[in-house]
């Protein structure tokens, strides 16, 4: 009675048809991209703050805020001068691609040298879902354990950079800089990996340079 | 945890491509889940039967087939199986880091089972009349 149609479509494709289309409006806009991902409370905020106010000369940037409830953190990021907007997902797990489309639209992307996409504080489900980015980063915060990237593979497979954050910690938490870092690796061989203290503005310098040579490539693209 | 989203995008395509189709009623859909694909297989069972009590797709019955890991060793080149999503040391040269991987990433509608007109009585192109 019934037949079988070969379909073999991905599950996924609708959002990666977006992020191809946002990879292309980047490119076409030489803005670098960037996926800033964590577990709630890891310090994407703060490590925000921080290199928008110390790069502001440097850079024009802008922000994209991602979180379930609340515009608390695009205020937090507006504070140091650059442009943000939230996104709140009303429940949802992570960011997807429309939600990008859509937050681009309202911010004026002229001459912006660097995006940043504060994901929705989750260590897994963010990784599943490409937005056009350059680069997925990881923040991972000392009190967290360092078995996580072992225990949380995807997003560590797929970073560019692990962002090891609150360092000013380590004397009062059970954290091994090189286990997490081994761990890292040990999945991503090329990660760069940046132990940091946002809070304490301490080890950004190494980030900072990241972000110039990232920028740099991103022109040279051109 | 995003389970619920993944059903939805599968039950959109789903849709077009019954429309495309022209298939009446669905019987079956069947879905290949990579063992590095995010998705799990429990929670896309529970996940379709909460979107499927209702509805248009009411009571179609999803078949999940979970796809093995398969990898390059990114030393030596041999491809192999690992037994582990994590740590995949080479079983000819030991290597555990860099490999490709070829497959078990992929998430995706492999068929549909349906009764399906073979002449669509409608075209939807036909002339209209009288208007």
């Amino acid at each position: 009675m019934g037949k079988t149609v070969t379909i073999v479509r991905n599950v996924m494709e609708a959002n990666e048809r977006r992020a191809a289309k946002l990879k292309d409006y980047f490119a076409e806009k030489h803005v670098l991209c960037l996926n800033l991902m964590s577990s709630p409370g890891a310090g994407k905020t703060t490590l925000l703050e921080r290199t928008l106010a110390d790069l502001a000369g440097e850079f024009k940037m802008a922000v994209i805020e991602g979180d379930l409830q609340t515009d608390n953190d695009a205020r937090r990021v507006a504070a140091t001068g650059a442009q943000a907007v939230q996104v709140n997902t009303e429940g949802g797990c992570h960011l997807d691609g429309s939600m990008i489309q859509d937050a681009i639209e309202e911010l004026d992307m002229d001459g912006v040298d660097i995006l940043f996409i504060e994901n929705v504080g989750n260590l897994v489900c963010p990784a599943e879902f490409n937005l056009g980015e350059d680069h997925k980063i990881t923040i991972l915060s000392v009190a967290e354990g360092d078995d996580k990237p072992e225990k949380y593979p995807l997003m560590f497979h797929l970073s560019s950079v692990m962002l090891l954050n609150k360092t000013d910690l380590l004397p009062y938490v059970d954290f091994n800089v090189d286990t997490a870092s081994a761990h890292a690796r040990k999945l991503n061989k090329d990660i760069e990996i940046f132990p940091v203290a946002a809070r304490k503005a301490d080890g950004l310098a190494a980030w900072y340079d990241w972000l110039r040579k990232a920028r740099a490539a991103k022109l040279a693209a051109k | 945890m995003h389970e619920l989203s993944l059903i939805e995008s599968m039950l959109s395509i789903i849709r077009e491509e019954r429309d495309k189709h022209h298939m009446k009623r669905i019987e079956r859909v069947r879905v290949v889940n990579g063992a590095l694909s995010g998705a799990v297989t429990d929670a896309l069972a529970f996940g379709w039967e909460c979107l499927t009590q209702e509805g248009d797709l009411k009571g179609v019955k999803l078949d999940i087939v979970d796809a093995p890991l398969q990898v390059v060793c990114g030393s030596c080149g041999k491809p192999f199986t690992p037994e582990d999503a994590h740590y995949m040391p080479c079983p000819a040269c030991g290597e555990i880091l860099g490999h490709d991987i070829k497959s078990g990433r992929e998430l995706y509608i492999d068929e549909i089972e349906a009764d399906i007109d073979d002449e669509p009585t409608v075209a939807e192109d036909a002339p209209t009349i009288g208007e």
